[in-house]
């Protein structure tokens, strides 16, 4: 382990009745680094994602966030961690600025409006539609919306779920951009996808995954966006 | 540990649904009509007593008038006997549908004015009436099935619920919150409509905190049978849908199959003789009493009564001509001769009751209207002791009588001061109530 990696896969394994979902899973994510964990329909994603946020347990090896044990301590895990699910479906009969509201409170975190509306303008969600229901809003506000809920939280640490899946390409770089400059900020990103494209424009590192197994990985070198035609021609190749 | 701002979070979530504003609603309106319903039938059962009693008076008076001797006034006056309704009866009108709760009664054989009532279809009083017993153990727990069947599984199937046990300071404050933001309203709804019918009819303190206690009890079991499906891991993938029909299943079955079952069961299992057997039994013995030998009546009527032994001193055959105390003796020994029936029947009924409370244990909701109708006071048990109140009140009837038929003195309307009263027996819950 990396002394200065917030997650850490330590000879992971996940098992459900007698299938293997994670199979000995080894990698660390450092702080301020965007990591994308890339895989098909059934690699292991959502169980890796999982595990991590304390939902499932390990059977051996461990997952630790910020060096708690994700299996024995998911409270203390949650507790530094902000999650944004593949469709951020918060409750459509509550506007946006409640949906924050209610969140923050579920949270127990306790913000002004001011901030609240700073960290929505942060995110560029358009000010007209703050008070309007959710289930009006496209999924690219609310991605935002979930995505200010998290900055608001001042969590260390953010995992996210396919976070560009059904989004327009304008909205996916608006997202991109967003990912950025948290990481910037210091926030340890974590995301799984099979958008190869997308997390290798955002992503210092993307490791593959294919039936619960790390079978390869690229790294950003400096400015250069990891070359998308090779974890294409690798990914693709896993998945034939 | 659920704090203060859980629950205020929710309350606000939770009363955002029209749904559940609408469902309380409901609610608060089933309670009130039902408790009106009942509320309407003690007040008329009530006024029935009073027109009855007067009625009664002046009949009395009336026959006491045209009649000059002990023979004729004992067989034209009626006398009413009745168990009057508790203070709480219009909550649980429970037994008073199927039992007779009064009885104009007169000095003739008792065990057929009994049971006459019994020849009608009690079964048609099978379902039960309307009434807040029926709202709180039949409807209520429908309502709690339909306020919380989809606590979890609504948010699992929009998918929030990772997000929600991630992001959650504590997880189960916001279940437990949301559990006790929908459970409060549910019980103020139901119970509110029944204090304020309690206290307008001047029931006591304890007994209305008697039947709060009952149907909130009643609430927690069907909350906890509702939560616990919902937790089961075995059910964890269910949706909302499914999740909603197996606590239906399980509400059919503790509701409607399990009593309707027992029910059926106990009738085939605990031999009863019919109350029309009784009346026949008593008719038969009083009305071949006029065709046997006097000495037959005398016999048996000694038996029972023998400080009269020396006092028989009439046979129609050889006196050519009718007697008063021969007749009500006859009376006497068509309720002996029914005596064994109508004991096996009320010992049945207990019987049946106590197997009752027994099956109760497996149904909630049988379970919570036997408490109500106990606490209420109209329960099997205090439909037997109304009966055996009316039987000591006629006994009292035939010692005030046979002492003016057998010792003959001369007719005096001023001796009938002496006519026994009734006074419906009060039961240890309904004194509690006029001590508090």
């Amino acid at each position: 382990m990396q002394t200065n990696s917030v997650i850490c896969a330590d000879a992971l394994t996940v098992r459900v009745d007698d299938r293997t979902l994670l199979d000995n899973l080894n990698f660390n994510v450092g702080k301020g680094e965007v990591f994308a964990l890339l895989g098909g329909n059934g690699a292991g994603k959502s169980t890796t994602l999982k595990t991590f946020l304390g939902l499932m347990k390990a059977n051996s090896g461990s997952a630790t966030v910020l060096g708690h044990n994700a299996s024995t301590q998911p409270n203390q895990v949650q507790k530094s961690v902000a999650y944004l699910p593949e469709s951020v479906t918060l409750y459509g009969h509550l506007s946006g600025v409640e949906n924050i509201r209610y969140f923050l409170s579920v949270a127990g975190v306790d913000k002004s409006d001011d901030d609240m509306f700073a960290a929505l303008r942060k995110v560029a969600l358009q000010e007209d539609s703050w008070n309007k229901a959710l289930s009006h809003y496209s999924k690219g506000m609310r991605q935002k919306t979930a995505i200010a809920l998290a900055l608001l939280r001042n969590a260390p640490v953010l995992f996210l779920d396919e976070p560009t899946s059904g989004l327009d390409p304008a909205a996916i770089d608006e997202f991109n951009a967003l990912v950025s400059e948290l990481a910037a900020g210091g926030a340890t990103i974590f995301m799984v996808t099979h958008d190869v494209y997308g997390a290798c424009q955002v992503a210092h590192r993307i490791v593959l995954l294919s039936n619960g197994k790390l079978t390869g990985s690229f790294e950003r070198a400096g400015d250069t966006p990891i070359d998308t035609e090779a974890v294409h021609a690798a990914f693709a190749g896993r998945n034939v | 540990m659920i704090r203060f701002s859980d629950i205020k979070r929710e309350a606000g979530f939770v009363f955002g649904h029209r749904q559940i504003k609408l469902t309380l609603l409901v609610v608060f309106l089933l309670s009130s009509v039902s408790l009106w319903s009942g509320y309407a039938e003690m007040q008329e059962q009530q006024a029935t007593i009073e027109r009855l009693l007067k009625k009664d008076e002046t009949e009395r008076n009336a026959v006491l008038t045209h009649q000059s001797n002990y023979g004729m006034v004992a067989y034209y006056a009626f006398h009413l006997t009745y168990a009057p309704p508790s203070p709480l009866a219009f909550a649980a009108v429970g037994e008073r549908d199927v039992f007779p709760w009064k009885h104009r009664i007169r000095m003739l054989a008792l065990e057929g004015q009994i049971y006459e009532s019994d020849t009608d279809n009690p079964e048609l009083a099978f379902l039960g009436r309307f009434d807040f017993a029926f709202v709180t153990s039949v409807l209520l727990p429908l309502f709690i099935i339909l306020l919380l069947y989809d606590l979890k599984a609504k948010e699992r199937e929009a998918r929030r619920f990772d997000l929600l046990n991630v992001t959650a300071r504590n997880s189960h404050a916001i279940w437990s919150s949301r559990v006790l933001v929908t459970l409060v309203p549910l019980v103020l709804a139901t119970l509110i409509p029944l204090i304020a019918f309690s206290v307008v009819n001047g029931a006591s303190v304890a007994s209305i905190l008697t039947v709060c206690a009952i149907v909130i009890g009643s609430i927690i079991i069907w909350s906890a049978i509702v939560l616990a499906i919902g937790a089961a891991k075995r059910f964890a993938h269910f949706s909302a849908t499914h999740l909603a029909s197996i606590m239906l299943g399980v509400w059919l079955v503790t509701t409607v199959i399990v009593p309707v079952t027992g029910h059926t069961i106990i009738n085939a299992s605990v031999d009863t003789p019919e109350g029309g057997d009784i009346v026949l039994t008593q008719r038969e013995a009083v009305n071949s009493a006029w065709d046997k030998p006097v000495e037959d009546t005398w016999q048996a009527f000694i038996e029972t009564h023998p400080q009269w032994a020396d006092k028989t001193d009439f046979d129609p055959q050889r006196d050519s001509s009718f007697n008063w105390k021969w007749y009500y003796a006859f009376q006497q020994v068509g309720d002996q001769t029914a005596k064994g029936l109508s004991e096996s029947y009320q010992a049945a009924t207990l019987r049946k009751d106590e197997i009752a409370s027994y099956v109760a244990l497996l149904s909630p909701s049988l379970l919570t209207q036997r408490l109500l109708t106990s606490a209420a006071d109209t329960d099997v048990q205090a439909m037997v002791n109304y009966e055996n109140n009316v039987r000591e009140f006629h006994a009292s009837l035939r010692k005030f009588y046979y002492h003016h038929l057998f010792e003959a003195p001369d007719f005096s309307t001023a001796s009938f001061k002496q006519l026994p009263q009734f006074s419906p027996q009060v039961s240890k819950k309904q004194e509690n109530t006029h001590e508090d």
